[in-house]
């Protein structure tokens, strides 16, 4: 026994010699001095080695346009993750990039909900992107953290929406997104079944009586529960969910969910099923809700830009018109699509002066309106929208409210959810419904 | 070295002479150790030089055993073992350990980084003094690497100079050359590659001739400040610009006026989860009802696929049955199919209005359809039919491969004694099978009682509760509540919360399974003597 | 391999008996298969439908396309027959060495009788028992750690990904293949070792090509566990070109309004090809075992 150990134990000394004198046995660096920013325990995953570049040709002075010559790699790269519809928009912006600036763009493809969530365990890691391409809405949740660093629109901010901006602007005053593009869902109708499309809930109630009497499933269809299809129905009659502030930001404080308009909009959705034109077992999910649209099962659904592709496959004549009125005119949620920076990445210049120079273009926005038709928050590029859906949607959403992007939001989704469901399957009457939602969803804000 | 043959009874035999003793296998041993142990060593050092202490220390301990595992003749068996244990150990058990430690924290939204990157975080934080000019830049860097700033005031064109990191600024006049002193400017289409570089110098001489480079726009200078200082004595942050004092409060420094500045940081809070979890009144109110539905799921889910697939595999594995691996084969394709695939399907073939087998219903009972979604018992009904669909295959080839594992002589000392199909089935088929199959039915129903999956995309844990203080549904099971409160369902993301609710699953889980643990440990030890 | 002990009566008209039970075996067959394919054949149904629904639709679409196939794999953004290829490698790789690990402790469990031997049967089942959608973020951890100094076993690496899956090998895989050992008889050891066979000749020589039926069976139930197992590679695994199926597929679904259900469930077929075809393979294995002769003497 004694023997075995020590020949062990030479051999673990011989090893350990000779892997530390070939594998480089420098400890990797210590944590950097203290002036670097957003400096982070770990080293970063990708850290910035200014290589000596090949000397190349005398360089052209304007600032970002086409130089002669493509600029030799130098080893640094900015890391975006975006969802699989835009991924290759940015690989092809990428391509571009690197000819360039010799800086390489890691496009990382995700499914948008994983963007958010992977990002929250990624990026206080050191491990995570320099950017994210993800809806507005998140920038409350992210910023609780610290995640997100300030955008600086830079020398082109002028051709952004202000809604777009407004609804990246945080409770400091600041923003934290660079806007891409704008959706709002709108009345989607069949043009078969419904010659002029109605102004108010009450004739959508009408018109849906007597398209069920002339043998169609339904008039009007919606998808149980979901609180973000059915906030149009909820402001028209003059309900909200955060009351807002002067300068137009939201206040956590004042919870509307059980006011008077909120409780009207719940009493005209429950008198639907009441009357029979919507069917309180029946769990339509948004799936569904789009399929029987597409079957001519359903006359008027409230959806987006997203459905519409379905809906031409099915062969259904259809038009987009803005949402009906109650008491006002019914209004959608803005959600805005947007570049945000995060506050841990090693490049912060690098990624604000990316997003400053080549995305804030004309030629980038219309490359992404072109592969993604969705309505752009570069005015420019918006202006010029022919597609007759989308500019209906856009007129639609004139009247949009961005999604409240306060923490608080987050809290809204579950109780508010429940309680719709509640009094759309009968078992709570509108008031009672609206109280719960507006009790349960106060109690998540306040926190444990 | 050489181990006895022990005789005990009911229990394994080590087989004499088990530990091998050639010269052949001690060399191959002592190098792959070698190897292993020379790894490690440098794994570790390094790991521990960065801080990465827990890890390591795992590791160093994980090698250590199996060092003595590989030498010592004693520990023979467990070297079959140490491979998969080697593997658990670090893969599985330290991530629990370090969800268990994550309980007595506040690791969750406004504080999800340490103490260390929160104050290097915010220290790095810079702002623009009042009456600071914003120089534009250009840059110049040397074959040494070394970079210099050639900077401008844009509204005063006279004062310009040059500035390099530690040296006092060098007036200049005119345009920016393109040689300075050995400094070649840095042309545009290599400028972004070097922008990690400049920003993270500081040009000049503090504290009156420092400049950094702007970090939000491309080509501005100026003396920025730090912003915040951290101040140990007060464990505060120190507000450089207004001098108010941000004081450490559970992890997040706020001031006396309610002012926070993130990133906030996580920091131990003791038992503080653990008591919310008995006292909060949102979970104590439904938390019974949750838990005994979790158990109820989790027991029929493993009975209706184990009684189904048993009785699929008896009733197939006989030499006369037509077309028996095409059948078997045919039968496991649900298993095949993934639960975020099958689930949607079903919720579509279930629904009232649409879907095809509740039309089916309507025919025969002339249009009544279970309410699948809204009602409570329906939608639990409906859950445990798509859980039989899933799960029923993985049993039937489990039993399946166990039944060839009965010996047939009981069998034909039954016949001879006169018993029928049941007797046999109850007295010998079942329990022998039970042996085997008895472990994965533990497995089984922990799996399904943290199945949050199939509940999640049936219906979201719906239909929702009418009057509880917090959203919870019919179907919901501990495991999407905990899933709700730790991903954000809630607006937060409470992961030291969800980890002490975690932990307590776990606890009731040990106690449920050591109840069955019981019931197949008695059957080991009746299959051993059979 | 015959089960003729267990499930009949031994006196009686056997043969007008047995007509009958064989008769009601088939009924029951079909009824399975019903029950089991049903779904199964909407799917095939979604995957020809070109709206793109998966719900509310006729089981024979009424545009029947190919349109769904073609996508799949002609789609740029999507490389699917990428993921095809990796899951299978993925896949493979993580079955060999977890069936491997598996017979290897079982082994041990089986045969050895040693001091820990008990409280270690019992700490895997219950360290497989513990909630793992928290072990998430320590994993990362994990991982991320090792990248630094071993690429190879970093984050978005297989090699990571390996270590993830093959640490949660032992469990009850592991007792249901000691299960198959014990049922092995130990003259069998005995004679090996009054031969003079050691241990892992006992284990590699005499018992090994003994244990097979339950080798088939973890092995199967591994490759399925793993090939559709997204949960944690989608969160170590971030380039698009080394996604598996699983991961692939599930991000097909997860956009928030808009799922190509037409594709997604084109694909799903597609993957779920692998898996039948293996077990149709290899069910002779399955059901061979100990009848076959080897246990006389």
């Amino acid at each position: 026994m004694r023997n075995k150990l020590l020949i062990l134990l030479s051999l673990l000394v011989i090893g350990t010699m000779v892997l530390a004198a070939c594998g480089g046995g420098q400890p990797t660096a210590a944590p950097a001095a203290p002036a670097e920013p957003a400096a982070e325990e770990a080293a970063p995953t990708e850290a910035p080695a200014a290589e000596e570049a090949a000397p190349t040709e005398a360089p052209a002075a304007e600032e970002a346009a086409a130089t002669e010559a493509p600029a030799a790699d130098t080893g640094v790269a900015l890391t975006i993750w975006a969802d699989e519809v835009r991924a290759p928009i940015l690989e092809d912006l990428g391509a571009k990039f690197a000819e360039q600036t010799g800086v390489k763009l890691v496009v990382v493809q995700k499914a948008i909900g994983d963007i958010r969530a992977d990002f929250i365990t990624a990026a206080p890691t050191g491990s995570g992107p320099d950017i994210i391409l993800g809806a507005h809405d998140w920038i409350g949740e992210l910023n609780a953290s610290g995640l997100l660093a300030p955008v600086e629109l830079g020398p082109n901010a002028a051709g952004f929406a202000p809604n777009a901006v407004q609804a990246f602007t945080f409770t400091d005053g600041k923003i934290y997104g660079m806007p891409q593009a704008t959706e709002n869902i709108a009345l989607i109708y069949n043009t078969d079944l419904v010659p002029t499309p109605p102004t108010t809930f009450d004739e959508v109630k009408t018109m849906s009586q007597a398209i069920k009497d002339a043998g169609t499933k339904y008039g009007f269809l919606r998808q149980v529960g979901d609180p973000y299809h059915y906030y149009p129905i909820q402001t028209a009659f003059g309900g909200y969910i955060f009351g807002q502030n002067a300068d137009g930001s939201y206040n956590a404080e004042d919870l509307g969910l059980n006011n008077e308009g909120s409780v009207a909009a719940l009493t005209w959705l429950d008198s639907m099923y009441a009357d029979g034109l919507l069917d309180r077992n029946a769990n339509i999910t948004g799936d569904l809700m789009t399929s029987a649209f597409q079957n001519g099962d359903a006359a008027m659904i409230i959806s987006g830009p997203w459905a519409i592709n379905g809906i031409k496959a099915a062969g259904v004549p259809y038009a987009v018109t803005n949402i009906p009125a109650g008491t006002q005119p019914g209004a959608p949620f803005m959600g805005v699509q947007g570049f945000m920076l995060n506050a841990f990445s090693k490049n912060q210049l690098l990624a604000q002066t990316f997003l400053q120079t080549f995305v804030a273009t004309d030629e980038t926005m219309q490359a992404f309106f072109d592969q993604d038709p969705r309505i752009s928050a570069w005015m420019p590029v918006a202006d010029k929208i022919e597609d007759p859906d989308l500019k209906a949607f856009a007129e639609a959403g004139k009247v949009a409210q961005p999604m409240p992007n306060i923490p608080a939001m987050n809290s809204v989704w579950g109780g508010q959810g429940d309680a719709i469901t509640l009094v759309e399957t009968g078992k709570l009457t509108p008031q009672e419904g609206a109280d719960q939602a507006q009790s349960q969803v106060s109690t998540a804000i306040t926190g444990q | 070295m050489s181990a006895a043959t022990q005789k005990v009874p009911g229990g394994a035999q080590a087989p004499p002479g088990a530990a091998p003793t050639g010269i052949l296998s001690w060399i191959l041993r002592i190098l792959a150790l070698a190897l292993i142990d020379g790894i490690t060593i440098w794994l570790v050092y390094q790991m521990v030089f960065d801080g990465y202490v827990p890890l390591a220390a795992t590791l160093a301990l994980v090698t250590i055993w199996v060092n003595i595992v590989f030498l010592s003749g004693r520990f023979y068996p467990l070297r079959y073992v140490a491979p998969g244990l080697a593997l658990m150990v670090i893969m599985v058990l330290y991530p629990i350990l370090f969800t268990f430690y994550v309980s007595f924290t506040n690791y969750g939204t406004g504080h999800l980084v340490t103490k260390e990157v929160a104050i290097e975080v915010i220290e790095s934080q810079t702002y623009l003094p009042a009456d600071a000019t914003v120089y534009r830049w250009t840059a110049y860097k040397n074959p040494a690497g070394q970079y210099k700033l050639w900077l401008v005031n844009p509204d005063d064109p006279t004062e310009v100079f040059t500035v390099v990191p530690g040296e006092e600024p060098v007036a200049h006049t005119g345009e920016p050359p393109a040689e300075l002193d050995g400094f070649t400017q840095i042309p545009t289409n290599q400028l972004f590659g070097e922008l990690g570089a400049l920003s993270s110098l500081t040009f000049g001489v503090k504290p009156d001739s420092a400049f950094q480079v702007s970090q939000t726009s491309l080509g501005q200078a100026a003396r920025f400040e730090q912003q915040y200082v951290y101040d140990p004595a007060q464990d505060a942050m120190i507000d450089q610009q207004t001098g108010e004092v941000y004081y450490n409060v559970n992890g997040t420094f706020t001031s006396e006026s309610g002012k926070t500045l993130t990133p906030g940081f996580a920091v131990m809070t003791g038992f503080q989860n653990y008591v919310r979890l008995f006292t909060d009144p949102t979970l104590s109110s439904t938390f019974l009802q949750v838990f005994i539905w979790t158990v109820v799921f989790a027991l029929m889910s493993v009975f209706l696929t184990f009684v189904l697939g048993m009785f699929l595999a008896i009733v197939f594995d006989v030499p006369e049955m037509p077309l028996r691996a095409p059948l078997r084969s045919l039968l496991l394709i649900p298993y095949t199919i993934p639960a975020f695939v099958a689930v949607p399907v079903w919720v579509g073939l279930l629904n009232p209005q649409f879907g095809i087998i509740s039309q089916m219903i309507a025919t025969f009972t002339g249009g009544w359809v279970p309410a699948w979604f809204t009602d409570p018992i329906w939608a639990k009904v409906g859950i445990l039919l798509i859980q039989t669909w899933l799960g029923f295959p993985y049993m039937f080839v489990v039993v399946t491969g166990a039944l060839q594992t009965l010996p047939n002589d009981i069998y034909e000392a039954a016949d001879l004694d006169g018993a029928n199909a049941w007797a046999k089935f109850r007295k010998i088929t079942l329990p022998l099978l039970l042996v085997t199959v008895g472990p994965l039915l533990v497995a089984s129903f922990a799996f399904n009682f943290n199945n949050f999956v199939v509940i999640s995309l049936y219906n979201q844990g719906g239909p929702p509760m009418p009057n509880t203080p917090t959203p919870v549904g019919y179907t919901d099971i501990l495991a999407t509540y905990t899933y709700n409160i730790a991903f954000g369902a809630q607006g937060r993301q409470d992961f030291g919360y969800a980890s002490a609710i975690t932990m307590m699953i776990f606890l009731i889980l040990f106690i449920i399974t050591q109840f069955q643990f019981r019931y197949t440990n008695m059957l080991e030890e009746r299959g051993r003597n059979v | 391999m015959s089960s003729k002990g267990r499930f009949t009566t031994s006196v009686g008209s056997v043969r007008r008996g047995k007509r009958i039970a064989l008769i009601l075996r088939v009924l029951l067959a079909i009824v399975m298969l019903i029950f089991a394919l049903f779904p199964v054949l909407w799917i095939i149904s979604a995957s020809f439908n070109p709206t793109g629904s998966l719900v509310g639709q006729p089981l024979i679409p009424s545009n029947p396309t190919l349109a769904n196939y073609e996508r799949l794999f002609n789609n740029p953004v999507n490389p699917y027959p990428r993921w095809y290829v990796n899951s299978l490698f993925v896949a493979t790789t993580v079955t060999i060495f977890a069936t491997a690990i598996t017979t290897l402790a079982a082994y041990a469990f089986s045969r050895f009788n040693f001091r820990s031997r008990r409280p270690l049967l019992q700490a895997i089942l219950l360290i497989q028992v513990f909630p793992n959608f928290l072990n998430m973020v320590a994993i990362f951890l994990i991982l991320q750690q090792f990248g630094r100094y071993i690429p190879a076993l970093g984050l978005n690496t297989y090699g990571g990904l390996f270590l993830v899956y093959l640490g949660g090998t032992l469990g009850a895989n592991t007792w249901l293949t000691k299960g198959y050992f014990d049922s092995i008889p130990r003259d069998l050891d005995e004679a090996a070792t009054v031969d003079g066979a050691s241990g892992w000749q006992v284990f590699w020589v005499v018992l090994l090509p003994l244990v097979r039926p339950i080798l088939v069976v973890v092995a199967l139930l591994t490759f399925i566990g793993t090939y559709s197992e997204y949960v944690l590679a989608r969160v170590l695994l971030t380039d698009k070109y080394m996604y598996t199926l699983a991961v692939g597929l599930n991000q097909m679904v997860s956009q928030q309004f808009a799922q190509s259900w037409g594709v997604f469930s084109a694909g799903a077929l597609l993957a779920a090809l692998p898996t039948i075809l293996i077990f149709m393979f290899f069910q002779r294995y399955l059901v061979g075992g100990l009848t076959t002769g080897a246990v006389k003497g």
